[in-house]
């Protein structure tokens, strides 16, 4: 017998797991984290818009009371898209009436209309849309563009 | 003896794949999911027009014409300028006659919407100097750490007084 091998045998090094218990926690946190800064996308853009640049953006403050006008290209026409479907400037001061209604009047009070237009639109068709929400008193108007340094 | 070597344990749960799930989880939120990116220009625009309403008279030197023609250029008050230099106007002028003053913006039809943003930018950025400069003065902080007291002292002190047109072309 050699007893030095066998001592070798019964201590055998291996290299000790790593405990991964806790890693589902550490990512549960940061889900936990993405969940609240984030609201979800709720509508799909149907047109083709990219916003104008400028220094003098500033962030959205309330969220809650905010009806989403996106103006851009669809096919090789101009369209305005109302929170989820395609309208007309026409049809906007009945769509602005209708999400009035299912909001609470202080969330009203503080309508705001996001108007994301493409940024070689022409300003008959923003026009348009202004005179609109003029008339259903939306007068409140964010004009989206994404910031850039001087 | 037989006992002692072969302990019964009870085996361990197997919970490697959990951090897999939970990041399946946190990729899908990433992707459905926008931060908070929304940024923009807040503009008050004034009640539609009441029926029969006299437009009001302003004397002719409190006026800036700003207008932009079909091909995207800026004139105020004539000369042809830049972004910047209208800025400059506009501040010139809300600083001498802060209450009295009126700036006139006339986009034609066939203007883009960028030349339009860029002009309106301009034109809050003027009166986003006068504003902050007067805040500074009077309560030693910026117009963005005011608060809405003195913020609504401030843009009574500073009003934005413009005034909007459109012409040409047929709808």
């Amino acid at each position: 017998m050699r007893p030095m091998q066998s001592k070798f045998h019964t201590h055998r090094h291996t290299v000790p797991s790593l405990n991964v218990a806790s890693m589902p926690d550490l990512i549960f946190t940061v889900l936990f984290f993405f969940m609240i800064v984030t609201h979800m996308r709720s509508d799909e853009v149907k047109v083709k818009l990219e916003v104008p640049q400028g220094t003098e953006v500033k962030k959205l403050t309330n969220k809650s009371g905010v009806i989403n006008i996106y103006i851009g290209r669809q096919g090789d026409k101009w369209a305005v898209q109302l929170n989820g479907d395609i309208v007309t400037p026409e049809e906007i001061p009945a769509r602005i009436e209708e999400l009035r209604a299912t909001m609470s009047p202080e969330v009203a009070e503080h309508l705001t209309v996001s108007l994301r237009a493409d940024k070689h639109t022409p300003m008959g068709m923003i026009n348009d849309v202004k005179q609109a929400l003029q008339q259903s008193y939306a007068l409140r108007i964010n004009y989206s563009g994404t910031e850039v340094k001087q | 003896m037989f006992r002692k070597r072969y302990r019964q344990q009870i085996p361990e749960l197997n919970t490697t794949s959990t951090a897999d799930i939970s990041f399946m989880l946190l990729i899908f939120f990433l992707v459905t999911s926008s931060m908070d990116t929304e940024k923009g220009m807040l503009r008050q625009m004034p009640p539609p027009p009441i029926e029969n309403q006299q437009p009001r008279d302003v004397n002719k030197d409190h006026v800036l014409s700003v207008e932009i023609d079909a091909k995207d250029r800026l004139t105020c008050d004539g000369k042809e300028v830049t972004p910047r230099e209208l800025t400059n106007e506009v501040l010139a002028m809300a600083q001498v006659n802060p209450t009295g003053h009126v700036v006139t913006v006339q986009a034609d039809r066939a203007t883009t919407y960028e030349a339009y943003f860029r002009m309106q930018e301009a034109i809050v950025r003027a009166y986003y100097t006068l504003r902050d400069d007067y805040a500074r003065k009077q309560y030693g902080h910026g117009f963005d750490a005011c608060n809405a007291e003195e913020r609504e002292m401030v843009t009574e002190r500073y009003p934005q007084r413009i005034s909007e047109d459109m012409k040409g072309g047929e709808r």
